[in-house]
């Protein structure tokens, strides 16, 4: 049995990708494991150490942004850098990071970067999956359908956190074609801009 | 014609920067967040819908020839506060999508796009955050459509300041 921290580095309050990865996740986790979580929006550096206290495994779960770390998120790991191994120098540290472009391998800086924040916080790293079109894991039950090949690369790390086993990170897409992604992207930024009253050309507007 | 936009997280106030060639930003104390919404690319299409001056950096970007982000050197990338003016600055691009080297990325909303220079600072900076400062440039450039990029890094901000008044 292990005490397993997750770590919601969304900026959203609810209905995230990095919430259904959570819930994902720790459904393949399985139930002989101990759950917490903890969002990082409106949360304290205190708020935010205290969340580590006694946790085996902490898995930080986030959108990328601009190539890296969304602020949010990054606030709290640059506060807790220095202070973090007084609360658990044991902590294993895991993560996930899941973009809007196609490929899983695009959130690799971003995963190197929570490396980098275990290095210098003096915690243990463990793995980072990134995985792409992160706007299609509604789409199926994860494992099902187009999300099989994300289903099956969110099993084997759910069983490298169980084993507590450090690997070289993965990366993940949908089993779906690049072009129809882009399609139906392109279709739902269309539907956003008629749903705000806009005309598809005002998506384009130069300032 | 102003011809660089700056976004830092030290004080450039003792320099004496010509004011027709630099835009110094000044972003907020504590720069809200990107709240994940896309209202920069659906609702006020190429800003920020966040009513607040950090959403301007977006609108300025497209009117220099180069953005000089002067950062600390933070797990390989840029500070939290400079992070923030970038996250709440996507809207200077475009939602829909394009393919650069085989990969998929984000349409450009402007024809001129400035080119982008990083001053990284720290003490002690590990070489493998150099590493991944080095690769982040590259593909913030791709991302937002620079031709040019470059990175510097400095032992102080001393250093940096220095650099930057030759």
């Amino acid at each position: 049995m292990m005490k397993i921290l997750c770590i919601n580095g969304s900026p959203k309050s609810k209905n995230s990708s990095s919430e259904l990865l959570i819930n994902e996740l720790c459904k393949m986790l399985g139930i002989n494991n101990e759950y917490t979580t903890t969002k990082t929006m409106g949360v304290t550096k205190q708020e935010f150490l205290e969340k580590f206290e006694g946790v085996d495994v902490a898995v930080v779960v986030f959108p990328l942004y601009v190539d890296g770390i969304p602020s949010n998120l990054l606030r709290l790991l640059y506060e807790s850098k220095d202070e973090l191994k007084n609360i658990n120098s044991d902590v294993v540290i895991y993560a996930i990071s899941n973009n809007g472009f196609f490929e899983g391998k695009q959130n690799a800086l971003a995963l190197d970067m929570i490396k980098h924040f275990c290095e210098a916080a003096g915690v243990k790293w463990g793995q980072g999956l990134g995985i792409g079109a992160g706007g299609m894991l509604t789409v199926a039950p994860i494992g099902a359908g187009p999300l099989k090949s994300i289903g099956a690369d969110l099993k084997t790390f759910s069983a490298n956190i169980n084993e507590s086993i450090s690997s070289d990170n993965l990366f993940t897409q949908p089993n779906f074609p690049k072009l129809l992604y882009k399609l139906g992207g392109h279709a739902n930024w269309k539907k956003s801009a008629k749903e705000n009253g806009l005309k598809i050309k005002d998506l384009y507007e130069r300032r | 014609m102003v011809k660089t936009l700056v976004l830092q997280d030290i004080n450039l106030s003792g320099l004496d920067l010509d004011k027709d060639k630099y835009i110094i930003f000044k972003q907020s104390q504590s720069v809200k967040p990107c709240v994940g919404c896309f209202g920069c690319w659906v609702k006020t299409p190429g800003k920020c819908v966040i009513k607040d001056s950090d959403s301007d950096f977006a609108v300025k970007m497209p009117h220099v020839e180069e953005v000089i982000i002067i950062s600390e050197l933070v797990f390989g990338g840029l500070s939290p506060n400079v992070k923030a003016v970038l996250d709440r600055s996507i809207g200077f691009i475009l939602p829909f999508f394009c393919k650069v080297n085989g990969e998929m990325h984000h349409k450009q909303r402007y024809d001129k796009r400035p080119n982008l220079k990083y001053m990284l600072y720290g003490e002690k900076m590990p070489e493998a955050e150099k590493v991944t400062a080095q690769k982040l440039i590259k593909a913030n450039a791709t991302n937002l459509g620079a031709d040019k990029f470059s990175v510097e890094f400095y032992n102080s901000t001393a250093e940096l300041l220095e650099d930057l008044k030759q």
